[in-house]
């Protein structure tokens, strides 16, 4: 769609994906974990399909929709960091990524309380097969969000000292790369884990 | 000003991406409110799952504007568990 919109003469395509290309070895190793975790999930439901259905309408849905779209949104801010810092706006790209931090925020607070509301159940990994999977595969992304976070914290501290430009921003692509990937996985985790049945 | 129209265009198409993607999200979430079971409904909101992942890769990470290897990885990716969770779905009926 963004070629549609684009005149054909400003259309250039790149070998490479944004960012530094370690990170997306990086990132496609990470993928492939989170593929083996949500291949384990539904070929285990597939003996276990009353089980994971009952114990799924536990789950709190409002939350993580909720977490759906904070981290949709701060993806989105991520991308107008990049197109910030590309046009050399440094106060713009350090803006639109603390506003992605904020989203990320509200996700880790929003999930911790779903976390403390299961563990004040008495539930944990050992409960049953189905929040075996639900706990390990979403503490599992809640960690990359942290990590994303840290990330994305650092990349704004170093465009707030000017550490990025129009002609060098890296660093900027490499950490929204990693942030896109950490959305990514949430997208799929999502219907998966709490609609699907 | 050459270099600055590309960017202000990637951007809106962005945002009308980040506003479909809120949309898709949406129907995901009603779907599980209105408590859809079955099959059928659950390949559905696969697919919409591997369409957002999708435009996710091309738009925010910018993948359509990549020629050759890297352009397909995170496509492939989505169909790989996309292949294998919707597979399981079926042959638990």
């Amino acid at each position: 769609m963004a070629d549609d919109t684009t005149p054909p003469s400003t259309i250039t395509r790149e070998r490479y994906p944004p960012g530094d290309l370690a990170i997306w070895i990086f990132i496609l190793a990470e993928l492939a974990v989170f593929a083996v975790f949500f291949a384990a999930y539904a070929y285990t439901r597939m003996n276990h399909v009353e089980l994971f259905n009952s114990y799924q309408e536990n789950l709190d849905r409002g939350s993580a929709f909720i977490n759906t779209l904070a981290l949709i949104t701060s993806s989105y801010f991520v991308v107008r960091a990049v197109a910030a810092i590309r046009d050399n706006d440094h106060r713009h790209c350090v803006g639109w990524l603390l506003a992605a931090l904020g989203m990320g925020a509200l996700f880790l607070i929003v999930k911790s309380t779903e976390f403390a509301h299961h563990l004040g159940q008495g539930i944990t990994l050992s409960t049953n097969t189905f929040y075996m999977f639900y706990l390990s595969l979403t503490f599992f992304h809640f960690m990359h969000v942290i990590m994303g976070m840290v990330i994305l914290a650092a990349v704004a501290w170093k465009a707030s000292q000017g550490e990025y430009s129009h002609s060098q921003h890296t660093g900027v692509e490499t950490g929204a790369s990693y942030w896109h990937m950490v959305d990514l996985v949430w997208l799929i985790l999502f219907p998966l884990v709490y609609v699907m049945r | 000003m050459s270099m600055e129209k590309p960017v202000i265009l990637g951007i809106r198409a962005c945002t009308w991406i980040w506003l479909l993607l809120l949309l898709l999200s949406l129907m995901t979430f009603a779907v599980g409110e209105l408590e859809l079971s079955g099959l059928k409904v659950s390949l559905g909101v696969l697919a919409i799952a591997l369409l957002k992942g999708y435009l996710v890769g091309a738009y925010f990470m910018g993948l359509n504007r990549i020629q050759g290897f890297w352009r397909w990885p995170v496509t492939l990716w989505l169909l790989l568990p996309g292949c294998l969770i919707g597979t399981a779905f079926v042959l638990a009926g």
